[in-house]
């Protein structure tokens, strides 16, 4: 009896626990309808406090209940980037309750539109005659499926190309960013030269950490582009001939990838590098040199990034009415500032720029003025990378390999095929449905 | 359960006479049936969460491997095998079975070894061992993210504390972040520092319950240290090391924070994803659940049949 309790014993605790590890994949599809849980005069905000804006949004929320009585907001901490707000998000869909308003970026909002789980906001927006014009038209087409809107841009940037302004100088650089990527290669061995064996001209985060996204204004800046609509295109020989620059300045030693270049570019070991506008404010602060920043090279060549605010679809019309006051407030042009002020993000309304304090404001930090000018030359991002579910994934994957000296046209063709299929099984049959 | 109860008792073992005719007293009957019903009532709550927390999302989880299930989607459509036909054509499976294995064998055989080689040295009388024993637990308790951040600036190849030492006998420091066969052995590395308390401290308490009455005799008749060690202590860590080996598998095979972490996966893709950051990876990133679910079936296969020839060969080991 005593083995056969013992030997049992660890047998079946055994295969509970791996029982359990499986059982961690699946839960259930039932669709929450109807309020999704919450109270109408209770506003649940789910945010990642994007560029570390938690206090920042606690000051607009005060703001806000106080110019609203009867209204409360309660911000939530749904994560600590978007991705895991968007797993949070998922997570209350197969049965929670549902938040007023959530965090989406340029990347999640899709899938949570396509798949009919965010409430299209025209109608709302039209019937509470909200006017949506003073947005920044290309921030506010972002979130666009059918000539429908699933969120109000809130947190937006774009990348902007950052570079030391000491090792300019050293180089006998003009203080500017390359006009474009051929030029680059000719300032790079100045660079090299000046900066010595044990700094790194230039830093871009790895294929886990958004590579995918930056690189996007090399190969537009090469004439190619991950996609055409929906229609993969890293074959096109302009797409290849971008991927073979990249490749041959990490082999002539020009490039190196990491998790985060910022950190390498504060302490003065890298040249220059191509970062979100949302580090502006912690590199400007920390950096012991004078540090520069120029519009990405290229014209018109700059990706938005960053992310909105959406409203649950399955919540009842009062909650979406009061989410839709918080999310205006929240992005009015008063509090556009603020937030951006705070973080380094743009200002997501037109009319922002015109305010005293934010002329003041960019008076007194010419780098964030970059950010606000390069609006203007921005683009929309490719949909294979920013609306294919695991999009931004697949590409880092292969910008990572052909990094690491792999055949460029190899992996490109790799990347066509594996997007299709995607394509093909996730996204098709639900267009237009 | 019934018949067992209401069954006549058999004769004493052994005594050679007849069965008596008059079945034992139904004092004793009812006296079972009592003992069942408080073993199940004991075991029900248990039992209820299993069901509810364990088993049936199982089979939630393998019906929903047969599905294209979205993520963010109410609608799970029926796809047959074709998840599994996937999964066994992909090539990315055998990059990702490689990882799995390797990081869990490391994990599993380290642990245990250097576990077992700490529990052997702090069971002796030595000054301070107890604050070196708390020493060695600690990681054990701390949070795999927040110990995945640690280990960030100790691998840093800019920064890192690896990078500085190797630099002090003029050896580069090798990009743990960005070669897939170093950012393995980083996680690696870093799931072993923290797992390590956990067999130290369960060896700990196997050698202090040891009977060392046998290792003297052994002693005395002149075994030799390493006889001792393998003739007569480790047969009686035998079900210590079982136990130890079947938790310690479980654990590293559900690794999902250190990676996260550190390399989400990467470099290059899935140079570090293993079977459970796959299923987070399907899931979630690429929302294909339906798939997510399949790579979990065919984890919680792959375990079970592990886990079954543990016990065999525990149960072939005793008997031996």
């Amino acid at each position: 009896m005593n083995e056969f309790s013992r030997r049992g014993f660890l047998g079946l605790a055994g295969a509970a626990g791996v029982a359990g590890l499986a059982a961690c994949a699946g839960t259930g599809t039932s669709p929450t309808t109807g309020g999704g849980g919450g109270s109408s005069n209770t506003i649940e905000f789910w945010s990642n406090h994007p560029g570390n804006s938690k206090p920042v949004e606690q000051e607009i929320i005060k703001a806000f209940e106080a110019a609203n009585s009867g209204l409360k907001v309660k911000l939530v901490d749904a994560g600590k980037n978007y991705e895991e707000v968007a797993q949070k998000f998922n997570a209350s869909l197969a049965g929670g309750s549902l938040p007023d308003v959530v965090v989406v970026s340029d990347v999640t909002w899709f899938n949570f539109a396509l798949n009919k789980q965010l409430s299209p906001l025209d109608e709302l927006l039209s019937t509470a005659k909200i006017e949506t014009s003073d947005y920044v038209d290309a921030l506010y087409n972002d979130y666009n499926l059918d000539d429908k809107h699933y969120a109000l841009p809130f947190s937006r940037s774009t990348p902007l190309f950052y570079y030391n302004k000491d090792l300019w100088k050293a180089a006998g650089l003009e203080d500017r960013g390359p006009k474009d990527w051929d030029e680059f290669l000719t300032w790079a061995p100045k660079l090299k030269a000046a900066a010595g064996s044990d700094k790194i001209v230039m830093e871009l985060p790895d294929g886990s950490n958004y590579l995918d996204w930056v690189f996007q204004n090399i190969v537009w800046g090469y004439g190619g582009a991950y996609s055409k609509e929906w229609t993969p295109t890293f074959s096109d020989p302009n797409t290849v001939k971008a991927g073979t620059y990249l490749q041959n300045l990490a082999k002539d030693g020009y490039l190196k990838l990491s998790k985060d270049p910022a950190p390498d570019f504060t302490a003065g070991i890298v040249g220059c590098s191509m970062m979100s506008t949302g580090s502006l404010g912690g590199v400007s602060k920390d950096a012991k040199f004078s540090v520069g920043t120029a519009f990405l090279p290229g014209d018109g060549n700059c990706p938005t990034g960053g992310a909105g605010v959406g409203i649950p679809a399955n919540i009842s019309d009062d909650r979406k009415k009061n989410a839709l006051k918080f999310i205006e407030f929240l992005t009015n042009a008063q509090n556009t500032v603020t937030f951006t002020q705070a973080t380094g993000y743009m200002p997501v309304r037109k009319s922002a720029v015109d305010l005293p304090e934010e002329k003041a404001f960019l008076e007194k930090n010419p780098n964030a003025k970059t950010a606000i000018e390069q609006l203007p030359k921005t683009r929309s991002q490719d949909n294979v990378r920013v609306l294919l579910p695991g999009g931004g994934a697949r590409i880092g994957k292969g910008l990572d390999q052909i990094v690491q000296g792999q055949d460029v046209a190899t992996v490109f063709k790799g990347l066509d095929a594996e997007s299709q299929q995607v394509f093909d099984s996730q996204i098709k049959s639900k267009l237009g449905a | 359960m019934q018949s067992s109860v209401t069954q006549p008792q058999s004769a004493t073992p052994g005594s050679g006479g007849p069965p008596p005719e008059v079945g034992p007293p139904p004092r004793r009957s009812s006296g079972r049936a009592w003992e069942w019903s408080l073993a199940a009532l004991l075991l029900l709550p248990n039992l209820v969460l299993l069901i509810v927390f364990t088993y049936r999302p199982l089979l939630d989880n393998i019906r929903l491997s047969f599905t294209d299930w979205n993520i963010s989607s109410p609608i799970a459509n029926p796809v047959g095998l074709s998840n599994y036909i996937e999964w066994f054509g992909r090539d990315d499976t055998k990059i990702i079975l490689r990882n799995t294995l390797v990081f869990t064998v490391a994990t599993v055989g380290i642990s245990m070894a250097v576990g077992l080689g700490l529990a052997l040295l702090l069971d002796q009388k030595l000054k301070g061992r107890n604050i070196v024993r708390s020493v060695v637990f600690a990681p054990f308790v701390i949070s795999g993210a927040a110990i995945g951040i640690a280990f960030q600036f100790v691998f840093d190849p800019q920064f890192g504390l690896v990078r500085d030492l190797l630099a002090r006998i003029g050896v580069a420091s090798p990009d743990f972040y960005q070669q897939p066969g170093w950012a393995l052995f980083m996680v690696t590395v870093t799931y072993i520092w923290k797992n390590l308390g956990y067999t130290f401290v369960i060896y700990l308490a196997a050698l202090q319950g040891r009977r060392a009455d046998l290792d003297e005799a052994a002693e005395i008749d002149g075994a030799t240290a390493w006889t001792r060690f393998r003739r007569v202590l480790m047969p009686q860590l035998r079900p210590t090391t079982f136990f130890l080996s079947i938790t310690v598998l479980l654990s590293s095979v559900q690794v999902f924070d250190i990676i996260n972490v550190m390399t989400r996966g990467g470099p290059q893709g899935n140079g570090t994803t293993t079977l459970v950051y796959q299923v987070y990876q399907e899931t979630f990133v690429n929302q294909r659940a339906g798939y997510g679910a399949t790579v979990a079936t065919v984890m919680f296969v792959i375990l079970l049949a592990v886990t079954v020839v543990q016990v065999r060969f525990m149960d072939r080991g005793k008997q031996a």
